[in-house]
C-alpha cells in the first residue's frame, strides 16, 4: 500500500522519518512518500481534504481539527504519540538583560520576566511574544511561564505566531521579544547571537505530549504503520543511533542545518547563550516505548489548557468528542 | 464581477504567480488589490491594510500567522477567518489542489468570497500549465543540442554527412523503440568516455 504522510520539519519528526527511511515501514509492505509542510494550517487542511494519509501533527491541533474549531471538522484518530517534551522559551538578549534572573532557576527566571513584561505593560508597550500556531503544547506552556511568574499571559504580553524558521529572523528585528519553539529553532537563535533560552518546555510541564501520529479515523493502514512507526521510535530512543539520527534529520531534505544542533537536542545538552553556557535536561525531548501510548489524561489536559487560553468553552458533550479522538485501542492493536 | 468596494490581499512566494493572480483580481472588478511580502511581520502589514479577503498560496509558511488572527487570541486588531464552506468540499479541494487558501473578514456574503475563489484558481492553475510548458520547452531545447552533438561525433567518427547522421540515428531510436535524444545522450556519453 502506498501513503502520502505530512510532515513539518523539527527534530520530533524523528519517528516519523525513520519510520520511512529507516524501512521499518517497508518491511510492514508500504510504500511511504514523506510530505515536507511548511505550515500547520497546509498540513492540516491536506488532512481534512484527504490529499495526505496521515500527519506528524501539534497534539491539540488534532484536537481542534477534531473538533472543528481549526479547519474544517475532520474525523481522525490518534493511534500513537510520537514524543513529548522539545520546546524551550528563547528570549532576545536584551530582554534577558532585563530580566537579569541571576539564575537558570524556572521559578527566578519566571519571576523576572513576569517582572519585566508588567513593567512593559505598565508603560504601554506590552512584550510581544512567539508561538507557532494558536492550537500547540508551545502556547500553553507560554501561559504556564508566565504564571508561573505571577503573570497573566493574555492580558500582559501580545502573542503572534511566526513560522520558526523565520523566528531568529524576527527576534534580532525587534519584531519579537521572545517566543516558544520546538528543536532545532531554540538552538538556531542562540547560535545566531540574537536569542537566549530562558526555559525548558520539560521544565514548565514535565512530560508534556508534543506531537502525535494523526489518521483519518478510517484509516486501512494503520496497525502496519502504528507498528513501523513505533519500532522507528524505539530505534530514536536509544543514544547509540543519537549520531546516526542526527545526520538524517539535518540533511536538506529533512531540516537542512548543521548536524550539531539536532545532536546536542537528541542529549538533552542544550546551549542556552552565546557564551556557550551548556544545560543538561535528560528529558529535553523524548521518544520511544515510554511516550507512544496515547492516554485519555493528555486530552483532557490540553482540553483544560485551551479553556485557560480562552479557545473552547468546557463541555461534557465536547470533552467526549475530544476524547474519541484518541485510540489507545488502536495501539494496543498493533503493538499488544 | 465588480467589487468596487472589496479589498483584497495576496500573499505568495512567488512574485510571478502573485502578479498574475493581482491583474486576474484586477480585471475581474476587484477594487483594490494588494500583494503583501511574506515576512515575518506580515501579522501587522495585514492589520494595517485591513483587507476584506486575504488570498495566499497554501506553500507560504505565513499561513499559521494568519491562524493566530482567526480571533482565537484577545489580541487581534482585526480577526479574519479561515474560509471553509462545508457545503462545498469540492471547491476547497479545487482550491487547495491549486494552491490556495483564502481568509475572510468575518461578514462577508460567501458569494462573494466564492467568486474570488474563482477566479485565483484559473490563474494559478493557468500559472501551473504556463511553468510547466516551460520546462518541457527548456527539455526540448535541451533534447535539440544533444542531438545537434551526437549528429557531429557520428559525422567525425564515421566520415557521414549531416543528413545521414541523423537517419542513422533515427533508425536506431525506431528499432529499440526509444527516442532519437536517448539514443544522442548514449553516443555523447559514450564518447565523453572514450575521450
Amino acid at each position: 500500500m502506498r501513503l502520502a504522510l505530512g510532515y513539518v520539519p523539527l527534530v520530533d519528526a524523528a519517528a516519523l522519518i525513520v519510520a520511512v527511511e529507516g524501512g521499518f515501514a517497508a518491511e510492514e509492505g508500504l510504500r511511504i512518500d514523506l510530505v515536507r509542510e511548511s505550515s500547520w494550517a497546509t498540513l492540516r487542511d491536506k488532512l481534512a481534504l484527504g490529499l495526505l494519509d496521515g500527519a506528524h501533527m501539534l497534539a491539540p491541533l488534532a484536537i481542534a481539527s477534531a473538533l472543528g474549531i481549526s479547519g474544517p471538522e475532520t474525523r481522525l484518530a490518534v493511534p500513537l504519540g510520537l514524543n513529548l517534551n522539545g520546546n524551550a522559551v528563547t528570549v532576545s538578549r536584551p530582554l534577558w538583560s532585563a530580566m537579569d534572573p541571576g539564575s537558570e532557576d524556572l521559578d527566578i527566571v519566571a519571576r523576572a520576566f513576569g517582572r519585566v513584561a508588567r513593567d512593559r505593560a505598565g508603560q504601554g508597550r506590552p512584550l510581544t511574544l512567539g508561538t507557532v500556531h494558536p492550537f500547540s503544547s508551545h502556547t500553553y506552556q507560554l501561559g504556564l511561564f508566565a504564571a508561573r511568574g505571577g503573570l497573566d499571559l493574555e492580558a500582559a504580553v501580545r502573542m503572534v505566531v511566526i513560522p520558526p524558521p523565520r523566528i531568529a529572523e524576527a527576534l534580532q528585528a525587534g519584531h519579537i521579544d521572545g517566543f516558544c519553539v520546538g528543536s532545532p529553532w531554540n538552538g538556531l537563535a542562540v547560535e545566531a547571537g540574537y536569542g537566549r533560552i530562558a526555559a525548558f518546555g520539560c521544565e514548565i510541564a514535565p512530560d508534556c505530549p508534543e506531537k502525535v501520529l494523526a489518521l483519518p479515523a478510517d484509516a486501512a493502514a494503520s496497525v502496519g504503520l502504528v507498528r513501523a512507526v513505533s519500532r522507528a521510535g524505539r530505534w530514536c530512543a536509544d543514544p547509540r543511533n543519537h549520531d546516526d539520527l542526527a545526520l538524517l534529520l539535518a540533511s536538506p531534505h529533512h531540516l537542512g542545518i548543521a548536524p550539531a544542533l539536532v545532536r546536542r537536542a537528541l542529549a538533552g545538552t542544550v546551549v542556552v547563550d552565546a557564551d556557550g553556557t551548556r544545560r543538561e535536561a535528560p528529558d529535553f525531548v523524548s521518544f520511544g516505548v515510554a511516550v507512544e501510548r496515547p492516554r485519555i489524561a493528555q486530552v483532557d489536559w490540553f482540553l483544560e489548557r485551551m479553556a485557560a487560553a480562552g479557545q473552547i468553552t468546557l463541555t461534557p458533550a465536547l470533552t467526549e468528542r475530544a476524547r474519541a479522538l484518541y485510540r489507545p485501542d488502536l495501539y494496543d492493536g498493533a503493538i499488544g | 464581477m465588480t467589487e468596487p468596494s472589496l479589498t483584497v490581499a495576496v500573499i505568495d512566494p512567488s512574485p510571478a504567480r502573485a502578479a498574475i493572480l493581482e491583474e486576474g483580481l484586477a480585471a475581474a472588478g476587484i477594487a483594490r488589490v494588494v500583494i503583501l511580502p511574506d515576512t515575518a511581520d506580515l501579522s501587522a502589514r495585514v492589520a494595517a491594510l485591513n483587507p476584506d479577503v486575504v488570498v495566499i498560496h497554501v506553500e507560504s509558511p505565513s499561513r499559521d500567522i494568519l491562524e493566530q488572527m482567526s480571533g482565537l487570541s484577545r489580541h487581534v486588531e482585526r480577526p479574519v477567518a479561515m474560509f471553509v464552506d462545508r457545503s462545498d468540499v469540492p471547491m476547497m479541494q479545487a482550491a487547495v489542489d491549486a494552491g490556495i487558501s483564502a481568509y475572510v473578514v468575518d461578514g462577508l456574503h460567501p458569494q462573494r468570497i466564492r467568486s474570488i475563489l474563482d477566479v485565483a484558481i484559473l490563474r494559478f492553475n493557468a500559472f501551473a500549465r504556463l511553468q510547466r510548458e516551460l520546462l518541457e520547452a527548456r527539455g526540448e531545447l535541451a533534447d535539440r543540442k544533444l542531438i545537434e552533438r551526437a549528429k557531429g561525433i557520428l559525422m567525425t567518427a564515421k566520415g557521414m554527412p549531416e543528413e545521414e547522421a541523423y537517419r542513422l540515428m533515427r533508425r536506431k531510436a525506431m528499432n529499440e523503440k526509444r527516442k532519437i535524444a536517448d539514443i544522442a545522450r548514449a553516443i555523447v556519453t559514450a564518447a565523453d568516455l572514450l575521450g
